[in-house]
């Protein structure tokens, strides 16, 4: 579907902005703090938006050494990996790294989405 | 899912008659009753009393402690927590004093305590950035140490003595493993909420291959970290938050409070966002007469992450499941990530695995 403009992000970071300008500082203080998760629940959201893991799940395709499929079969295929390490199939060997390599460029791009602030970036 | 609960004229008179019988007392007026900001799983009211005779006649402030809402895996219900309270009060630790148990539902239509109010604050995020709560930092950490060290005092075989005609069963037999039993736990844990965290797995792999036995094994607090304690100007008022205790290995208590998913931010002091590891270490050590082992603590900060990503996952599901319908439980389950990137930082620093 094409979407109208603004688009539901931009539309999202409007609703963001006067929450945070206008109606945060009428709020009593005891209240601050749901309006502040407001924010940040609709702050994740719309990065959440422009986050895609094509590539990823090609590199989780290849440890697994399965054809990648499509978006759904993401969740599938961590099960699969969860599974494996928790049966120590990655205590050692040559596909240790490449399974270290992906579970922390898997997790950067979910502390991108969730909280930026922490990598610095 | 039940509200908060609701005190009226009669519960009101039923409580009073209820803490001059326990008490000892000719009378008892309830001053004030009102509730107080608690957490998900229990609900705190301010009570002032005045007591009429008996050995404690006069004007006392207190908190009233029910259990609320739903249960947490894991937590104890408030008999065993006044218990655990009236054993660390012996044991010297600086709690408020747990002062009367009341089981009966007729009263309040569900278990309470009533216990001294301390004054202070506890927030975290508050105690961490306002350096004038908790007194020079340095010396607030050597306390919490040794806090620490007295709570670790606590034992299987001196528990029973300590708190008279208390029961102890619900804190299970002490394992000499403590270590793989949690990792057993938090799997199951995992597998009950259909969760597929491989990065939490690689976690509770590392934690399996390298646990270690205990030397002794003592009460562990279990949620000793900073938003759990109260401090005002002059320093530490209490410890709180009784309700996760077990018996384990004290070192993971270390490494709880040293985690850095409880530094509040404040990552350059490591010792619970309020100073570095050193002032901490050497007030548990004093005290305890323990020394503390480096590599046991990074186990225990491990697993300290794992820990809490377990639970923020239970919780986010109490949203999802529409049990509890939270914006703040939502939320705590988008936390799970930055937990999984200290994990594999933490175990990365560690070096290759033992069984490697």
């Amino acid at each position: 579907m094409i979407a109208d403009q603004p688009d539901g992000a931009a539309l999202l970071a409007e609703a963001r902005r006067t929450l945070l300008e206008v109606l945060l500082p009428l709020l009593p203080p005891e209240r601050r703090y749901d309006a502040l998760m407001v924010a940040n629940a609709m702050a994740i959201a719309a990065r959440e938006f422009g986050a895609g893991d094509e590539t990823l799940r090609g590199s989780l395709a290849k440890i697994l050494d399965v054809t990648c499929g499509g978006a759904g079969q993401m969740a599938d295929l961590e099960a699969r990996l969860a599974q494996q390490i928790r049966a120590g199939q990655y205590d050692t060997g040559n596909d240790r790294d490449a399974v270290r390599g992906y579970l922390r460029a898997v997790t950067v791009a979910r502390v991108r989405v969730s909280n930026p602030k922490l990598l610095g970036e | 899912m039940s509200g908060p609960m609701l005190i009226d004229a009669q519960a009101r008179e039923r409580l009073s008659r209820f803490i001059a019988a326990a008490a000892d007392a000719k009378g008892v007026t309830i001053a004030t009753l009102e509730p107080l900001r608690g957490g998900a799983i229990q609900e705190n009211w301010a009570v002032d009393i005045d007591i009429d005779g008996g050995a404690r006649a006069g004007r006392h402030a207190l908190v009233l402690r029910s259990d609320a809402r739903s249960r947490v895996a894991a937590s104890h219900g408030r008999a065993q927590e006044f218990a655990l309270l009236r054993a660390a009060h012996a044991a010297g630790v600086t709690v408020p004093e747990p002062l009367w148990l009341c089981t009966d539902p007729a009263v309040l239509g569900r278990s309470f305590y009533l216990m001294r109010r301390i004054p202070g604050v506890a927030a975290g995020h508050r105690v961490v950035k306002d350096t004038a709560l908790g007194g020079p930092r340095d010396a607030l950490a050597e306390r919490l140490g040794r806090e620490l060290a007295r709570i670790h005092t606590i034992t299987p075989r001196t528990m029973g003595t300590l708190a008279p005609g208390a029961s102890f069963e619900f804190l299970g037999p002490a394992s000499a493993t403590p270590g793989l039993d949690r990792v057993r736990l938090y799997r199951g844990y995992l597998d009950d909420l259909a969760a597929r965290r491989p990065v939490l797995e690689w976690g509770l792999r590392w934690l399996e291959l390298n646990a270690r036995p205990v030397e002794s094994v003592t009460l562990v607090h279990q949620d000793f970290r900073t938003g759990n304690y109260l401090v005002d100007t002059g320093g530490l008022t209490a410890i709180l938050d009784w309700e996760f205790c077990a018996w384990g290995d004290p070192m993971s208590d270390i490494g709880w409070f040293c985690a850095r998913c409880w530094r509040f931010g404040a990552n350059d002091r490591e010792a619970g966002g309020i100073a570095g590891r050193a002032p901490f270490y050497r007030g548990y050590e004093s005290a305890s007469g323990r020394k503390i082992d480096a590599a046991a603590v990074r186990y225990g900060e491990i697993a300290a992450h794992v820990r809490w990503a377990v639970i923020a996952l239970q919780q986010a599901a109490r949203h999802l499941s529409g049990e509890e319908p939270s914006l703040e439980l939502a939320l705590t389950g988008r936390i799970v990530p930055e937990l999984e990137l200290e994990i594999l930082n933490l175990v990365d620093a560690a070096g290759p695995d033992r069984a490697a």
